[in-house]
């Protein structure tokens, strides 16, 4: 619009300041509340998809099939179906697994970081490729020891979360780091178990585990070694140390997942995605709770949109004398136009940007508030809140859409003002 | 071509209104109008007669009308909105009985309101407005509002706005109608100045005393003017 029309705009608005002021103020309770719930609903999402549920995107987790297929000895992971699998288009590399298949057990008793601790636990062991776990190796090479050695062994970031946030505060037990566990050893006997009858004719293979980091791609519920230690413990056990367990595709780009998927179902193995579409649930719960608060955010804004609308009618009506003066000496239809639609984009402007405003603080503080309330608890974030550059942008855009909504028509009203009409007399 | 400049041709105009049940009110009926640069005409009628629909209808204001209309050598039917509304903003100015000025807004701001629309992007527009304010012997009161003015000031600030763009022609519906007798004795006689310095003039009025300032007069009547 050219820029004459100001000194008419902000006059028109200092002129009627309540009603200016309380569509404005409309409007920002509309943005506000936008702003506050997605930028809720980002932080949360990215909660739950970096900390909760850590999934790696370009990775496909390829088990064998319940069912053997006889003759082919379909189903199995042996060597030759990982390199088909390897062979796969959009591949990059595999990743081997194999679960020690043995029971395994480790019973502590001694200083736990400054604490006695004296505790049994039955646990998982996974062996992986070194270079699955490479960038979170922090002490040592990831590689099997051979007997009598500790065997090098990473931890699971999430399973370090919940134990400092829930299980070490209950039992007065230190707060650990990935830094302290380095290093740290603890007694593992394989062919033991508590909850499962061994083989009679197994005899227990007493062995040492060493803390060498903490990684996402660390097994949850055990610990993740080595993979030739692994395949060394079966056989030592007897079990299968031949096929494995799992297998980690890693596709090129995360694009090319869903063909790899249906490559390998193709190829009559499953794909374990229960991380996946655990993260994806809970991804779609945030989802749809931020889109349904967003929602509610929106119909403000249409409210204050409609509020808007009747302020703005009321307004052009009781100016009606004025616009016609306005026609009289010069003012065209368009101009009359542009000049109440220019006052409803000002309290829109004013009203996004007062709106957004109040949703960062509102954050700020409810984080704030968190941080000195809630206890800790298990991947208790720092933030509760993302606000990308765009959605700031959008509550602004969001208070100026919705103001020139609302006064479109009253706009087009009086750009129809009759000045023959309303100057008579 | 010799002879006084020509500001208004107006020829054969007819404006009729649609009157509900009986029809058509026709206002103008074939009305046609020369005024000359430095012309100060009045116009006279009956209440009704069309005298604001005349003027209307030489200002760019109306539209609806049948007929010729030059002013300053434009021609004004046909013109859309937007060529019209600079025409009222450039090429003429209206004074009306009841001054609408804009309230709670100062004289200098109200003399400015044609700025506001005005494609023209000149320097200096408060000196003109003041200039403007000045003319018409207000310039000491450019920051009061129409409230704290007379019903007499308020109609010479009516007049600074309509001299702002240095019209060439002032169009004046009745500007005495709502003064007491003094005050509208001075209107008068500022018009009868502004019209010395050269400014074409054409008021509508029932006031003898408008009609003895004017160089000419004219009567409207059945439509016609004569
Ligand atoms: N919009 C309209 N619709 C119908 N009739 C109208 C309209 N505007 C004016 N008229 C009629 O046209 C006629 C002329 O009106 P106009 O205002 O031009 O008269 P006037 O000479 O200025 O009268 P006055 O001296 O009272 O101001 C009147 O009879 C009036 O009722
Ligand atoms: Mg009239």
């Amino acid at each position: 619009m050219s820029g004459a029309l100001w000194p008419l705009v902000k006059l028109s608005l200092a002129r009627d300041r309540r009603t200016a002021v309380s569509s404005a103020f409309g409007l920002a309770v509309g943005v506000a509340a936008l702003v506050f719930f997605v930028s809720l609903g980002l932080g949360v999402g990215r909660i739950v998809r970096e900390k909760i549920f850590p999934v790696d995107t370009s990775l496909v987790e390829v088990v064998p099939a319940q069912l053997s297929f006889g003759l082919l000895g379909g189903g199995a992971l042996d060597e030759a179906t990982v390199a088909r699998l390897e062979a796969l288009p959009g591949v990059e590399r595999a990743f081997k697994k194999m679960n020690v298949r043995a029971p395994a057990v480790t019973i502590y008793r001694g200083d736990f970081f400054g604490r006695p601790l004296h505790m049994g636990l039955e646990i998982l062991a996974v062996g992986v490729e070194p270079d699955f776990v490479k960038g979170d190796v922090m002490l040592g090479e990831f590689v099997d020891p051979g007997p009598d050695k500790p065997i090098p062994a990473i931890a699971s970031t999430r399973l370090l979360e919940i134990y400092n946030k829930s299980f070490a505060p209950q039992r007065s037990l230190p707060q650990l780091s990935a830094q302290l566990l380095a290093g740290f050893i603890f007694p593992i006997d394989f062919n033991r178990s508590f909850v499962t009858s061994t083989p009679p004719n197994a005899s227990a293979i007493p062995a040492q585990g060493q803390l060498v980091g903490v990684s996402d791609r660390g097994l949850l519920a055990g610990i993740t070694i080595p993979l030739e230690t692994a395949k060394r413990l079966n056989a030592a056990a007897n079990l299968d140390a031949k096929t494995f367990t799992a297998l980690s595709l890693k596709a090129v780009d995360p694009s090319q997942v869903p063909a790899i998927v249906a490559a390998v179902k193709g190829m009559g193995l499953r794909v374990d995605d229960q991380d996946r579409r655990m993260a994806e649930n809970a991804g779609a719960a945030v989802a749809i709770s931020t889109s349904s608060l967003a929602l509610l955010s929106v119909l403000i804004c249409l409210l204050a949109a409609f509020n808007i609308a009747h302020a703005f009618s009321a307004s052009v009506r009781a100016r009606e004398k004025e616009l016609g003066v306005m026609r009289a000496v010069g003012a065209s239809r368009a101009q009359l136009f542009r000049l109440v639609l220019a006052e409803a984009l000002l309290l829109g402007l004013v009203g996004g940007v007062v709106g957004t405003t109040l949703a960062v603080l509102g954050g700020a503080g409810l984080d704030a508030a968190a941080a000195r309330l809630l206890p800790e608890f298990p991947f208790k974030p720092e933030t509760w809140f993302e606000r990308p550059a765009w959605l700031l942008a959008f509550g602004v855009l969001l208070g100026v859409a919705a103001a020139a909504a609302g006064a479109f028509l009253p706009a087009r009203r009086a750009s129809r003002t009759d000045p023959v009409r309303v100057l008579a007399g | 071509m010799s002879g006084p400049e020509r500001v208004i041709e107006a020829r054969h105009l007819v404006r009729a209104y649609d009157d509900g049940a009986r029809g058509q009110l026709t206002v103008l009926d074939d009305a046609s109008l020369e005024v000359n640069a430095g012309e100060f005409v009045a116009i006279v009628g009956r209440s009704g007669s069309g005298k604001s629909t005349l003027l209307h209808v030489l200002g760019g204001l109306d539209t609806g009308y049948r007929g010729q209309v030059t002013v300053a050598g434009l021609r004004l039917d046909g013109l859309d909105d937007a060529a019209l509304s600079r025409f009222r903003n450039e090429t003429v100015g209206f004074v009306f009985q009841s001054f609408h000025l804009l309230s709670g807004v100062s004289a200098l701001e109200n003399v400015l309101l044609p700025a506001r629309f005005s494609a023209r992007r000149v320097g200096g527009l408060e000196g003109q407005a003041r200039q403007a304010l000045e003319r018409v012997g207000l310039a000491a009161h450019a920051a009061r509002s129409p409230g704290r003015l007379s019903g007499g000031e308020r109609q010479r600030v009516a007049i600074a706005r309509a001299l702002f763009s240095s019209p060439r022609v002032l169009l004046c519906d009745e500007p005495t109608g709502n003064l007491d007798t003094a005050t509208a004795d001075e209107v008068v006689a500022l018009f009868k100045a502004l019209n010395q310095q050269g400014l074409t003039i054409v008021a509508v009025t029932h006031e003898d005393r408008l009609r003895a300032a004017a160089s000419r007069v004219l009567t409207l009547t059945g439509g016609k003017l004569s």
